[in-house]
């Protein structure tokens, strides 16, 4: 498969054969290719071999070969320019240039302010999952944020969850149940920068059926607060849902609350 | 199961690509077409036709609509002319997976494509995928995070991964088995609980233009299962709750705003 010869040398190969059997036999190679891509490597002076790399599967009609051999000042401007009908399809799917601000690991947050919920600058820690996987909520006066997901103003959901209540003691997020859609939430960060948000959901989700998507780590940015709600369970000591608050970076021109 | 799914799409990728493709059903694969080679913008053609023009090194275009399909007569050319760089024939694009196929130089410098497979497999909580795949026109190489050597005699087309915890770390490459010269980086990469950083290293040595490209698919990771915090009444009793929650549904009811959702309301 692979063309082991260099571009001068394949093109004398060809010659022979064409001399020695009257042309070339349609191959799993197609030979214009091979002469074009000696070309290519001629243009981008990159020399060395020509191998061939690519799945070539059909074979190129056999055209008069010297012909196909293509040098630098031969290249012509194509003429037509309709695109095929599969071009609609296909959607550009960004850069993967390196970037390295994509790279940089920013302040993790310390503290949030959400005067709707009677919440004066709480102490957030950086927690992941405890041992059955599920939210390693903190103690019953500090609010944890989902290390393993984003920072709070990145791409994605970051994600900040407190007790409603915890033996006995009213936790941080007692009152995000009642926290209204446009209010407005302050988030502190190691660095000193605050970053603010502003309330555009609460809702109540069964605790069983909290969604993923709430730990989203692309799109949209968003901070997610989580607390428990709705009925308690005394059999069980436990709050049948999930008060959910979903805040939007402030932009300009946002009515806050 | 993916894993499974993921050989049997393999299969029967090289199968289409060995023989000339029927037609087949559109799958729901993820194809990503990315563009690696410095320096050179592309058009490509499909049966006769560009599908996109001026295509730029570094840029990445997503195929996943015609998943399941074959491209028949697939030409990467130099942009703006009929100057063939890659003819890659009838190309059948897969149709369950995740793969990303790379125009790039191979050791010896002439351009090629390649077609990974995107490891999809779900992370553990904590952890990120790092996958760093040679595709440049340079001999073997060590890939180093942190000063040690990660992935030892990496060759073009191959790849190299681990699930690393979530953190930043600094990579570089250097020739196998030498810790000197390093040919590219060193660069922080960030590895991101729940997401697969894919690092091509891609250009030329002789040339000089040997630098990386980074492609991230996310959305693989292990999220908490529930959130439990509360396991003791509120001071107050839990009737304010849903009074609140009443009340706030009320209020922007009758204000007509959609934002606020109340998925169930219990007495």
């Amino acid at each position: 498969m692979a063309a082991h010869s260099s571009c001068v040398g394949f093109v004398a190969d060809q010659f022979n054969r064409n001399v020695g059997a009257g042309g070339i036999h349609p191959s799993r190679l197609a030979r214009p290719w091979i002469a074009t891509a000696c070309a290519f490597v001629l243009l981008s002076g990159c020399g060395g071999r020509a191998e061939s790399s690519i799945r070539s599967v059909e074979a190129s009609t056999a055209r008069d070969d010297s012909s196909s051999v293509v040098s630098p000042a031969a290249v012509a401007p194509v003429t037509t320019s309709s695109l095929s009908p599969l071009a609609a399809a296909i959607v550009p799917a960004g850069s993967a240039l390196y970037d390295p601000r994509a790279h940089t690991s920013g302040a993790a947050p310390v503290s949030i302010t959400l005067g709707g919920a009677g919440i004066r600058d709480a102490p957030i820690v950086a927690v992941g999952v405890d041992s059955r996987g599920a939210f390693d909520v903190p103690g019953v006066r500090e609010v944890g944020w989902y290390r393993f997901g984003p920072r709070p103003g990145d791409a994605g959901s970051a994600v900040l969850a407190a007790h409603i209540a915890f033996n006995g003691v009213d936790g941080v997020f007692r009152r995000l149940a009642s926290v209204l859609v446009g209010t407005s939430v302050t988030v502190g960060s190691a660095d000193g920068s605050t970053r603010a948000f502003i309330v555009a959901a609460v809702e109540r989700i069964d605790k069983d059926e909290l969604p993923a998507e709430l730990f989203a780590t692309s799109g949209p940015s968003r901070l997610v607060l989580i607390t428990c709600g709705g009925a308690f369970n005394r059999e069980r000591s436990s709050y049948e849902d999930n008060i959910v608050v979903t805040a939007v970076p402030v932009t300009t021109g946002t009515q806050v609350r | 199961m993916r894993k499974l799914l993921g050989a049997l799409a393999s299969i029967v990728l090289l199968a289409f690509l060995a023989v000339p493709a029927a037609s087949a059903q559109t799958g729901g694969a993820t194809i990503t077409l990315l563009h690696g080679i410095p320096a050179t913008n592309v058009d490509v053609e499909v049966n006769g036709a560009n599908v996109f023009t001026n295509f730029q090194f570094g840029q990445m275009q997503n195929l996943s609509a015609l998943s399941g399909t074959t491209l028949k007569g697939l030409k990467v050319k130099v942009a703006g002319t009929a100057t063939v760089a890659i003819d890659a024939g009838d190309v059948a694009l897969p149709a369950t997976g995740n793969y990303t196929v790379v125009a790039h130089l191979d050791a010896a410098g002439a351009p090629k494509l390649s077609v990974f497979s995107n490891d999809t497999v779900v992370l553990a909580a904590g952890k990120g995928r790092l996958t760093v795949r040679h595709t440049a026109a340079a001999p073997a190489v060590d890939v180093r995070a942190n000063g040690a050597v990660a992935f030892a005699n990496l060759t073009n087309p191959n790849e190299a991964k681990a699930d690393l915890a979530a953190g930043t770390i600094s990579a570089d490459v250097v020739p196998t088995g030498a810790s000197s010269p390093v040919v590219i980086g060193p660069a922080k990469l960030t590895i991101t609980s729940g997401s697969s950083l894919i690092v091509y290293a891609v250009g030329s040595l002789s040339g000089g233009t040997l630098q990386v490209l980074t492609q991230s698919i996310d959305g693989i990771g292990t999220v908490p299962t529930r959130v439990d915090s509360g396991n003791s009444p509120v001071s107050d009793g839990t009737s304010t709750t849903t009074l609140a929650l009443l009340a706030a549904f009320l209020m922007v009811g009758s204000i007509g705003g959609g934002a606020l959702v109340v998925r169930r309301v219990r007495g």
